[in-house]
């Protein structure tokens, strides 16, 4: 079984995700600071694309608006032509679940799950009782062969605290993976790890995207990371601008 | 699937709910405790009374009692209804016993067919469930005049039988439960009995007319009803009505105190009472309505009415004031569940991010309150049963070691905690419990569920 394989198939090329013209800003104290100002963006299918931004630069925000964790104050994000604005909550939350995958820099593990629960999270937001016990050893089976890919199949019944930080960021892979997302967003995705297992990261994001296809949006500060990037784009001042690799 | 999952894994792992899940227990054992014991109290009162008392009273309300009991039993019995009906004397006595036990008492005077209306031949000892009542001495014992005993010419062998509430004659439970009686002592004790008749004819009562009259013990009774075991005799109808002159003699009737009526299984208890009382009006004013024996005719419940209510009313105050304590444990539950929402406040933005809904978180927060509901009433269901099963002998130990009766039968009339549990208010009392746990989970569901998962997720 592969490690990931997007469920259906966008053409590449074709852009998957687009943001138009969207603005956001928060609110510290009295005044209003405007994070994001005008930003145009859109991501092809299959492109590993990073968003290269110093620290406090808006790139996480960016990253949340695209992955429907936020919602901009003015202009447009589309999902496969689907526009965020038009969706409910819960449709949004149904997005998250079916179609994208998340790596943050603080893995976001459960504490109370083991690897292998934690990496099954998905499916079971997904399912309902009825249904995950009806594919639940194919479930398990399928979260066990990309827990072993990561090299973690040593490690199911452990939990997050029994854990080196290299092999929480590979659960939290795992788990962003197990429901086949058309696009994975990994925020500083070696940002709390040493420079070794950061490595060993980035080398399964490249991986995934060069074997499977895996359309991956990454942000980070770190010039190097982006580089491994297809496409880069700087985000600065609140605006994005292409930077050559 | 992943809310169940959750449920149980904080239900084993968060031990901060274990506190609310013990008081949920220790609220569900309390109240389950508290009813019961009133509860049960309460059947115990039902029952006895109904016992002693047969289904419908016809009952003299001065101590004359009433004449013409012979045709109103005969036209009453004759009710399709109407199991069957007895005369019955209810008066008081001074009685002595072996010249040791001297003591005021209620006297009551049953005939033979009092079984087949009333269960007081249950609560004999020698004649448990006899179908007949017979006074009659015991065949074959040797009866003898005691010692120094002045029975006035009267052979031994010639006296009546009486049946004595345990308490007379000081039978009282062990520590193990059970009444120790010494047979021999008992059945060789004797008994004189003094009543003193009432004549309609006189204003007041003439206080050197008394009649004497003696008896052996042939029985005693346990009713369970500590008034009547601690204070009542029993003889034979006949006897006490020609003590009483209530006999019928100078052209005036015999009189009964009450009629005892037993009506048939399913039979409408107050249509029943409305016909017999049409039946005792008829027969009364057939003969001319006599203002010195007036009577009343009451159902069994309508006649100790006095006693049900106010112990029907004290179970619905201590039933009252008992939930409202335990409703401090909805309020623990929303302090330790509000406590838990915000220090798990990031994994609810893991949770949103991997797509929860926010009806989803809520619904995780208030299973949780249900999970602790369900196993703090279950527990306070298991620990309450132990305690109503065990509860009289909790009571003799810590009666023991603490020197302290908290049941006083002289109080609450029975000699016994009531140690029975009502299945349908026990699932009432469960079912609050979980229902006050989801209560007290929902406002910190609710803020879960509100949750925005990107401040979630960098909340420190």
């Amino acid at each position: 079984m592969p490690l990931t394989s997007p469920s259906t198939t966008t053409p590449a090329t074709q852009t998957i995700l687009r943001a138009s013209a969207i603005r956001k800003s928060f609110r510290m104290g009295d005044s209003r600071i405007e994070i994001l100002k005008h930003i145009d963006l859109a991501v092809r299918a299959g492109e590993f694309l990073a968003i290269e931004g110093r620290s406090g630069s808006g790139k996480s925000t960016l990253m949340h608006l695209l992955g429907a964790l936020d919602v901009a104050e003015t202009g447009a994000i589309e999902y496969q032509g689907q526009d965020f604005s038009s969706m409910s909550a819960a449709q949004r939350s149904r997005l998250r679940n079916r179609h994208f995958g998340f790596v943050f820099q603080f893995y976001h593990l459960l504490p109370e799950l083991n690897v292998l629960e934690n990496t099954l999270l998905p499916p079971m937001i997904e399912l309902s009782w009825i249904a995950f016990h009806a594919q639940r050893a194919a479930l398990r089976q399928r979260a066990a062969d990309v827990l072993d890919q990561l090299g973690l199949s040593h490690r199911l019944k452990h939990r997050p605290n029994q854990l080196s930080g290299g092999e929480r960021q590979r659960v939290a892979i795992a788990r962003a993976l197990m429901n086949n997302p058309k696009v994975l967003f990994a925020d500083e995705p070696t940002g709390n790890l040493d420079a070794e297992t950061g490595r060993q990261i980035m080398d399964v994001l490249e991986k995934l995207h060069q074997d499977h296809a895996q359309t991956i949006l990454m942000v980070t500060h770190d010039r190097t990371l982006a580089a491994k990037a297809d496409r880069i784009l700087l985000l600065k001042d609140g605006r994005l601008t292409t930077e050559p690799k | 699937m992943y809310k169940l999952l959750l449920i149980l894994k904080y239900l084993r792992k968060r031990r901060i709910a274990w506190v609310s899940l013990i008081a949920v227990m220790l609220c569900t054992t309390m109240v389950i405790v508290v009813i019961s014991v009133m509860g049960g109290w309460l059947r115990m009162f039902r029952e006895s009374f109904h016992s002693i008392s047969g289904d419908i009273i016809v009952q003299g309300r001065s101590m004359l009692g009433f004449p013409h009991y012979h045709e109103m039993i005969k036209r009453i019995e004759a009710l399709p209804d109407v199991k069957a009906a007895a005369p019955v004397i209810r008066s008081f006595g001074l009685v002595n016993i072996n010249n040791q036990i001297r003591s005021g008492v209620s006297v009551i005077g049953y005939p033979p067919n009092i079984s087949q209306v009333n269960g007081f031949t249950t609560s004999l000892f020698r004649m448990t469930g006899a179908k007949e009542l017979a006074f009659s001495l015991i065949p074959g014992h040797d009866y003898r005049t005691p010692p120094g005993f002045s029975s006035r010419g009267k052979d031994p062998k010639t006296w009546d039988g009486m049946i004595v509430g345990d308490g007379v004659i000081g039978l009282r439970k062990n520590k193990e439960g059970n009444v120790d009686r010494d047979t021999d002592v008992i059945f060789n004790a004797y008994v004189v009995l003094t009543v003193m008749p009432l004549s309609p004819e006189k204003a007041t009562p003439d206080l050197t007319d008394k009649t004497m009259r003696f008896f052996w013990i042939v029985d005693d009774s346990r009713t369970k009803v500590h008034l009547y075991d601690s204070n009542t005799v029993y003889v034979a109808f006949d006897a006490l009505q020609q003590d009483l002159q209530m006999d019928a003699r100078d052209n005036e009737p015999a009189r009964a105190s009450d009629i005892q009526i037993a009506i048939k299984p399913g039979a409408n208890l107050a249509a029943a009472r409305d016909r017999i009382a049409r039946i005792v009006d008829d027969v009364t004013t057939s003969h001319g309505y006599d203002f010195r024996f007036p009577y009343s005719v009451k159902t069994w419940e309508e006649t100790h009415a006095t006693f049900l209510g106010a112990v029907e009313k004290e179970k619905v105050l201590v039933t009252f004031l008992f939930s409202i304590i335990s409703i401090v444990a909805i309020f623990l539950i929303f302090c330790i569940f509000y406590m838990i929402v915000v220090e798990k406040t990031r994994d609810i933005g893991i949770i949103k991010s991997v797509g929860a809904t926010a009806s989803g978180v809520a619904s995780i927060f208030l299973g949780y309150g249900a999970a602790i509901g369900i196993v703090g009433g279950g527990l306070g269901l298991l620990a309450g049963w132990l305690i109503i099963h065990n509860i009289n002998g909790l009571h003799t130990w810590l009666g023991k070691i603490m020197g302290i009766q908290i049941w006083n039968p002289e109080v609450y009339l029975f000699d016994t905690i009531p140690n029975t549990m009502n299945p349908r208010e026990v699932a009432i009392i469960v079912a609050i419990a979980i229902v006050s746990s989801i209560l007290g989970a929902l406002v910190p569901a609710y803020r879960a569920a509100r949750m925005h998962p990107i401040e979630a997720l960098r909340w420190e």
